[in-house]
């Protein structure tokens, strides 16, 4: 248990003053929680953030867990702090090296739902970024391919989105079951 | 055992045979051996699925009730038997699995979720597969127990031995 911690306390701190170091321009925030690690960058460099991240040999975050977004529309406190970034892409990545974890946040207005897509960095992350297209309507630029993978190839809309009603609106009646491909 | 009573029956009629000679009916003897060999078609989506599972092993036995043969092949089976979460994705193949089945077939609705919907009222869940396809012996439970799907199964067997047509013909002749 305390080496588990320690191996927290350590780590934690040295991603957070290699990423001062070398990419202090990108960071709009960080914070640390009992060992958890989350940092706020710019759009423009969070390709270069994710990369310097993943290739470093001290850091060397080569898993990545997750790619996924935040509608925080309806949080005006969430909202303000990021210059009204309407979503918040979220990459969740894991160090075998180090055994600790970072959260990447990456905030996207909504006049320009695009997001460099980090495929080239993980595999993994193509469908991963495929979910969160399908469910946010966020865009990956240079993702292999990008189209929905859950919802029907022909749904409109964005369902994890918070103006998007809990109960649709109305496909479960107007879903054409003849028109699909099967 | 119905054909059984049948023989009984029949045998009191007819003085002369002794007993030897079985009369009956033809429709009788089909859904006879139709009912004690009823060959499921799975369709497990969610955790009904496991419940499903848990009725054809060894400890609940579905084949006691002769409906072991699990085909996965809809042209090879006449129960369908719905056990899971159908999104609107899901449904047009559960259709054409449905279409693709020969008749006589029947439809078990297993649990909440295929019946109703269940907790999931949401954009993407088929509230219900009686929408698209006709459905004979609906289970409640989240997920039912097996001796549920056993119940529904004898279900299925009785409506078949008292020759009432599966609801899917009663829906086409409507």
């Amino acid at each position: 248990m305390n080496e588990e911690k320690g191996i927290a306390e350590q780590a934690s701190p040295l991603v957070l003053e290699k990423l001062a170091a070398h990419h202090s321009e990108a960071l709009l925030a960080q914070r640390e929680t009992r060992g958890r690690v989350g940092v706020v960058v710019r759009k423009e460099q969070a390709y270069a953030v994710l990369e310097y991240l993943k290739t470093d040999p001290e850091l060397a975050y080569t898993y990545l867990v997750d790619v996924t977004a935040v509608d925080n529309s309806q949080m005006e406190s969430e909202l303000m702090q990021f210059d009204y970034a309407r979503f918040m892409v979220v990459y969740q990545l894991y160090s075998y090296q180090g055994q600790c974890r970072v959260q990447v946040k990456v905030p996207v207005h909504e006049n320009d739902l695009s997001v460099p897509s980090v495929t080239g960095l993980w595999r993994g992350a193509n469908w991963l970024e495929r979910e969160t297209y399908d469910m946010f309507g966020i865009n990956f630029e240079g993702h292999p391919e990008l189209r929905r993978i859950l919802m029907p190839d022909d749904f409109e809309g964005y369902p994890l989105r918070k103006d998007y009603p809990l109960r649709g609106r109305g496909e479960r009646e107007s879903f054409n079951f003849e028109k699909q491909n099967v | 055992m119905g054909l059984a009573k049948t023989h009984i029956q029949s045998g009191q009629g007819a003085a002369q045979t002794d007993g030897n000679i079985i009369t009956t009916t033809i429709d009788k003897v089909v859904n006879w051996g139709r009912k004690n060999s009823l060959w499921p078609m799975p369709f497990g989506t969610a955790c009904c699925a496991i419940e499903m599972m848990a009725t054809l092993a060894s400890k609940f036995d579905l084949s006691r009730f002769g409906s072991e043969a699990i085909r996965f092949s809809p042209r090879q089976s006449d129960l369908l038997i719905v056990s899971g979460r159908i999104s609107i994705k899901m449904m047009p193949v559960l259709k054409r699995i449905y279409d693709q089945m020969p008749d006589p077939k029947w439809v078990i609705s297993m649990g909440a979720c295929a019946s109703c919907g269940g907790v999931f009222d949401t954009y993407t869940l088929i509230q219900g597969v009686d929408q698209f396809i006709p459905v004979d012996v609906y289970i409640p439970g989240c997920p039912p127990r097996p001796e549920d799907l056993i119940d529904a199964v004898m279900q299925v067997q009785q409506k078949i031995a008292s020759g009432a047509a599966p609801k899917g013909i009663e829906v086409a002749y409507e």
